[in-house]
């Protein structure tokens, strides 16, 4: 049990260390795109670099807020049956939405 | 109700604010917005795959006043959560934990966040 708590603990660090580059990218990128219209989003996307960097970007930020909901519903919900009940929406919830955002960009670049 | 002994957090409602909890608070907060957030990332790319009607709809409304306002909110949050996440990492590896110190990175992150989210959108 506390290994478990200590592995967690490790992991959602080594996910901020992981995430800090590629939030830095996905903001820079996400400015620049913001002015663009469909074709230009697209021809963003033409390129491997940034489809690797969204990916690694989806899958590590999936995992580091799943630890850190998980957390704060550790420390704010007593009541066991709700708590296991949330916790189970998280882990759909951090799980679905990279998965749902990797199967589209395979769908742009192909 | 069932009895708990367990540890609990500080209750928000009767704790007395602190500048560095305060800042420790709004660090859960913005993380959970930016939960939010990737929602609105992952159905941009989602939009994007689907096709350019849907697309342009999504734009149109990043575009508008509101659109602007959480596109603009959410920039914030995010950069907030990552130079206050510098914070806590150095806090891991036993550095400023010196109130001064603790009280001073706060402020520069704070105010770190706010200029340059404000150099994003604004400039």
């Amino acid at each position: 049990m506390k290994n478990h708590a200590l592995n967690k603990w490790m992991i959602q660090r080594i996910s901020a260390v992981i995430l800090l580059p590629l939030l830095l990218f996905f903001l820079y990128s996400l400015i620049n795109l913001v002015n663009q219209d469909y074709t230009g989003a697209l021809d963003f996307f033409d390129n491997y670099l940034p489809i690797i960097i969204f990916t690694l970007f989806l899958i590590f930020a999936g995992l580091h807020f799943k630890l850190g909901l998980n957390e704060i519903i550790e420390d704010y919900v007593q009541d066991e049956r709700f708590k296991s009940i949330l916790n189970r929406v998280v882990t759909l919830y951090s799980a679905i939405l990279p998965i749902i955002g990797i199967i589209s960009l395979i769908t742009i670049i192909l | 109700m069932e009895k708990n002994s367990g540890p609990l957090s500080p209750h928000i409602q009767i704790y007395k604010w602190q500048f560095s909890s305060l800042l420790s608070i709004t660090h859960r907060l913005t993380g959970v917005i930016n939960t939010a957030g990737f929602f609105l990332i992952v159905l941009w790319i989602l939009f994007l795959a689907i096709g350019p009607e849907y697309y342009n709809f999504y734009q149109k409304f990043l575009r508008s006043f509101i659109g602007k306002f959480i596109l603009v909110g959410f920039t914030w949050s995010f950069i907030y959560h990552l130079l206050n996440g510098v914070r806590h990492l150095a806090w891991d590896f036993g550095y400023g934990y010196e109130i001064k110190t603790a009280n001073f990175s706060g402020i520069i992150v704070l105010s770190l966040s706010i200029i340059t989210t404000f150099f994003i959108w604004i400039i």
